[in-house]
């Protein structure tokens, strides 16, 4: 099937198998890595990227679900060597380990400040709750996203 | 000394990772992103039975289906077919028997994936079904099934010292409990996962999963035949690993697959496979019987330990050896008697996880002791410092006692908590709240084994430094924390360091990233290594200024003559360049062991032990059984703190995987021996709303041995988790679980139990 999304901010057409799972295409045709895959079944959200906005688990939809429609990565995150302040404010508080559950946690993370630009840590912690991380214990990457809301909001700390 | 004018400026910094930037803007490339042009796609082919004679395996159908380039057996090996970090017992792949459910039987390279797995319904094996094995009891009735032929009892050992029967005789209270835990799996984020390729010259080089990169090396080269300049194994950067990519995972698959196509290979293992053919902690159970005097002291210590290793030995021995040394927690006992028993069951696979069977024997050891100071009415931490061993005493392996120090301090700042002070009413009549301790010990390093490390630093005359060590930065952050040490050492700006990380081709062998030995052996080798170097440039430099090498010193990245007159480290490498001299310097260091090893164990008693002592606040729910961890206070001796923010790091990290594994975790087998819950759908991790209020303290204290007096900090988080909880949950409801995970079915049900309502179990 032929489908045309917007990635990155960048128009990309492509002939797709009916049944190819977004994280495949974003990962093997569109050779953006850094969207990861933990599990296949949802739980891990390190395949999250977000979808017109929204952050979603990209193993859990197909490709052809995403036409005409603007998909955000990792890599789209940043300006050019402009981190996103997200990304910064995980720089700064050591917000990862392995780094592997990372790109999926920022992109919640973005859903989540975009929504809410200085949420509780109560509610940090519920937003990012469908990620996971076996490294961290979690307590680093909730600084590293109070950081970055606070930095929002003018850089209280 | 040559230390650099930043004293302590590098050590003690909270240094931002060296590959943070790559990890947050998603450029970096794990083992699982890597491809190749014309790659081939690997898969493996497992058994579907748990316990089984092989009476044949046809593969013909597979090799002709499409797209197949390749359907390899154990007839395609021409090494010893055999694997395992100290006994390899384990095949590559399986020729006459299988012993668990999920073991490699078969390797099929494909074009794709695609084709790669439906070549799976290719292959035919006939099996003889055999009784399966599915616990250590089982194992070791009289008519049990042997699942290898010298019987399932893998390995036995016996510590005895001072005079057991008078102990218990002479003491005023004995108490004999049964300690069991369970299978926990290590769940990383990227499952065992590679790609492999054969270059120009004839090299099959492996990118691939895993912890110690020359010591895959060995295991390949018997295992396959191939010689030792024809492989190289790299092994960063990758996602997690927790001790379940210690011994070998896929590294031989890969190799193999790769020495047969000769073209591009790529594995990774799916979720469900990682959870059936990967690594576990072992299953444990400890008869433990306990005496004390009236006053509180320990009179004698009884310990039977058993494990189930599953269906080979893999780190078996020394995960037994670290249980059997923690049983005696770092206590006055004056008789004891320590009995380890590694036992072969079918369930899967057990090997290194964090702690490395230290929690295990920590939850036995430190529930006993909660239950004597509870018994005796005594406060539970001044009834551990009554005990606690004092630097120079004789400890129960008949070692001097040599860093208890830091132990006594942390537990000496625990009894200032600011979880004393927290009310124990519960929000609600059903929520009982409890406050649990616990104190943990952790060797460092391997113990009574020869363990010598060797890294390297490079001086580049463009203005790099740049360090090569094997083991692998797995997240923990160890190519931070080296580059940190050389920073101090060689007195250089962290921006003007570089690390090689777990790559055998530039890397000389530094072991293997475990048993909390990173840092204490792969840190003091490139101390010795940057000493080499000073002592090499010093004489080139005195050539260059034309002094006597005795008239010049070496700081910050110099020698200095006098004010004014100095020659860079870049500056005499270009010199020593010109005439041909390299300028790569290999250090090594060999981990100090104990003056009285015990005859016959590998990995204990250690010469150096963290320690940790954490206190729990837990609400546990009398309506659903649910224990839920309010706050944890952790205060730990890892030795001087290298880097504050990682150190701190790995604690919430270890503190929050004891977590699981003491309430929600639990890997299960079917009664066929099949496992079942591989995924984390099924298997339940901690995650964000799980995690209590953390609080970590490290002690002021510093390891003689230690690079600038660091220990290591990797597993001791983990091992007072679970005893800290019970301890917990019995100050909430008084009742003592012996038995882990502490989930909601376990603990409701007991509850019930107690109010006289029977339950179906």
């Amino acid at each position: 099937m032929k489908i045309s999304v917007n990635v990155n901010g960048r128009n990309v057409d492509a002939d797709v198998e009916p049944r190819k799972l977004l994280v495949d295409f974003i990962r093997d045709d569109l050779h953006l890595t850094g969207t990861h895959v933990g599990c296949d079944t949802s739980s891990c959200g390190a395949c999250t990227v977000l979808l017109d906005g929204v952050a979603v688990k990209s193993c859990t939809m197909f490709a052809v679900q995403a036409n005409n429609r603007n998909i955000t990565t990792i890599e789209g995150l940043s300006k050019g060597d402009e981190l996103h302040r997200l990304q910064s404010a995980f720089i700064e508080e050591g917000g990862l380990q392995c780094g592997y559950c990372t790109p999926g946690m920022i992109m919640t993370s973005a859903w989540l400040l975009s929504n809410n630009a200085a949420p509780t840590e109560e509610e940090i912690r519920n937003g990012i709750s469908g990620n996971l991380c076996r490294c961290t214990g979690y307590d680093s990457i909730i600084r590293s996203i109070q950081k970055a809301s606070s930095d929002r909001r003018g850089g209280r700390k | 000394m040559s230390e650099g004018q930043l004293i302590y400026s590098a050590i003690g910094s909270s240094s931002q990772r060296v590959d943070i930037r790559e990890k947050v803007d998603g450029s970096l490339k794990y083992f699982t992103d890597m491809k190749m042009d014309g790659m081939l796609y690997g898969v493996v082919f497992r058994s579907t039975v748990t316990h089984a004679r092989i009476r044949s395996m046809d593969v013909t159908k597979a090799i002709s289906m499409p797209g197949i380039r390749a359907v390899l057996t154990s007839r395609d090996i021409k090494g010893m077919n055999a694997y395992g970090v100290i006994v390899p017992d384990a095949p590559v792949l399986a020729y006459d028997k299988v012993r668990f459910y999920g073991e490699p039987l078969a390797l099929i390279a494909g074009d794709t994936l695609e084709q790669a797995e439906a070549a799976k319904d290719g292959i035919k094996v006939d099996y003889e079904p055999l009784p399966v094995i599915r616990n250590i009891d089982e194992a070791l009735k009289n008519d049990a099934p042997l699942i290898h032929n010298n019987g399932n009892i893998a390995r036995s050992m016996k510590v005895e010292r001072g005079d057991l029967a008078r102990g218990f005789k002479d003491s005023y209270l004995v108490l004999d409990r049964d300690y069991r835990t369970h299978m926990q799996k290590h769940m990383f984020l990227e499952t065992e996962a590679g790609l492999g390729y054969l270059d120009e010259k004839g090299v099959i080089n492996i990118f691939v999963s895993g912890q110690g990169a020359h010591s895959y090396k060995g295991q390949i080269t018997r295992a396959l035949e191939i010689p030792p300049d024809k492989l190289r194994i790299v092994n960063y950067p990758e996602g997690g690993a927790f001790g379940g990519k210690d011994d070998v995972t896929i590294q031989i698959l890969l190799t193999l697959l790769v020495m047969k196509t000769k073209k591009p290979v790529k594995l990774v293992l799916t979720r469900e496979e990682s959870g059936a053919g990967g690594y576990h902690r072992h299953a444990s159970l400890i008869h433990l019987k306990t005496g004390v005097s009236k006053d509180g002291r320990f009179m004698a210590n009884k310990a039977h330990i058993l494990l189930d290793t599953g269906a080979y030995v893999s780190f078996g021995p020394s995960v037994l050896d670290t249980a059997m040394e923690v049983i005696n927690g770092k206590y006055r006992i004056p008789n004891i008697s320590v009995e380890g028993t590694l036992v072969y069951t079918n369930n899967g696979f057990s090997s290194a996880f964090r702690g490395f069977g230290a929690p295990q024997g920590n939850f036995a050891i430190e529930n006993m002791v909660d239950e004597l100071a509870y018994e005796l009415k005594m406060d539970p931490i001044d009834f551990r410092l009554l005990n606690l061993l004092q630097e120079g005493e004789i400890n129960s392996f008949g070692n001097p006692e040599r860093d208890t120090m830091g132990a006594h301090v942390a537990l000496t700042e625990a009894k200032g908590s600011r979880l004393w002070k927290i009310s124990k009413k519960g929000s609600l009549p059903w929520i009982k709240v409890g406050l649990g301790v616990s104190f943990g010990v952790k060797g460092v390093g391997y113990g009574p084994v020869k363990d010598v490390s060797y890294a390297a630093v490079e001086v580049i005359p463009s203005g790099l430094v740049k360090a090569f060590f094997s083991n692998a930065d797995y997240g923990q952050g160890i190519n931070t924390g080296h580059l940190q040490i050389v920073a101090q050492k060689l007195g250089i700006p962290f921006e003007n360091l570089r690390t090689v990380n777990a790559d055998t081709a530039e890397c000389p062998d530094t072991g293997s990233s475990d048993a909390s030995r990173s840092t204490f052996t792969g840190g003091n080798a490139l101390i010795n290594a940057c000493d080499q170097l000073i002592e090499v440039m010093k004489p080139e430099a005195a050539r260059m200024m034309k002094v006597q090498p005795t008239e010049i010193s070496y700081a910050d990245g110099k020698f200095t003559f006098k004010e004014g007159s100095e020659v860079s480290i870049f500056d005499i490498a270009s010199f020593m360049a010109k005439e041909g001299k390299g300028t790569k310097f290999i250090g090594s260091f060999e981990m100090p062991r104990v003056a009285k090893p015990i005859e016959g164990m590998i990995e204990a008693p250690r010469f150096s032990n963290a320690y940790g002592v954490l206190l729990s606040l837990v609400e546990v729910n009398e309506l659903t059984g649910l224990v839920k961890a309010k706050a944890f206070d952790f205060y730990a001796d890892i030795g001087k703190v290298i880097n504050p923010l990682l150190a701190l790091s790995q604690c919430e990290s270890g503190l929050i995987q004891g977590l699981g594994y003491a309430i929600t975790e639990e890997l299960t087998y079917d009664v066929d021996g099949k496992p079942l819950n591989t995924n984390y759908t099924t298997y339940i991790v901690p995650s964000t709303t799980d995690i209590p209020s953390i609080d970590v303290r490290f002690v002021d204290a510093v390891e003689k041995y230690g690079p600038y007096g660091a220990k290591g900090v990797g597993e001791i988080p983990i091992v007072p988790v679970a005893s800290s909880l019970t301890n917990a949950v019995h100050d909430a409801i008084g009742m003592r679980f012996r038995e882990l995970p502490l989930s909601p079915p376990r603990v409701s049900s007991r509850m019930q139990q107690n109010k006289g309502i029977s339950v179906l179990a």
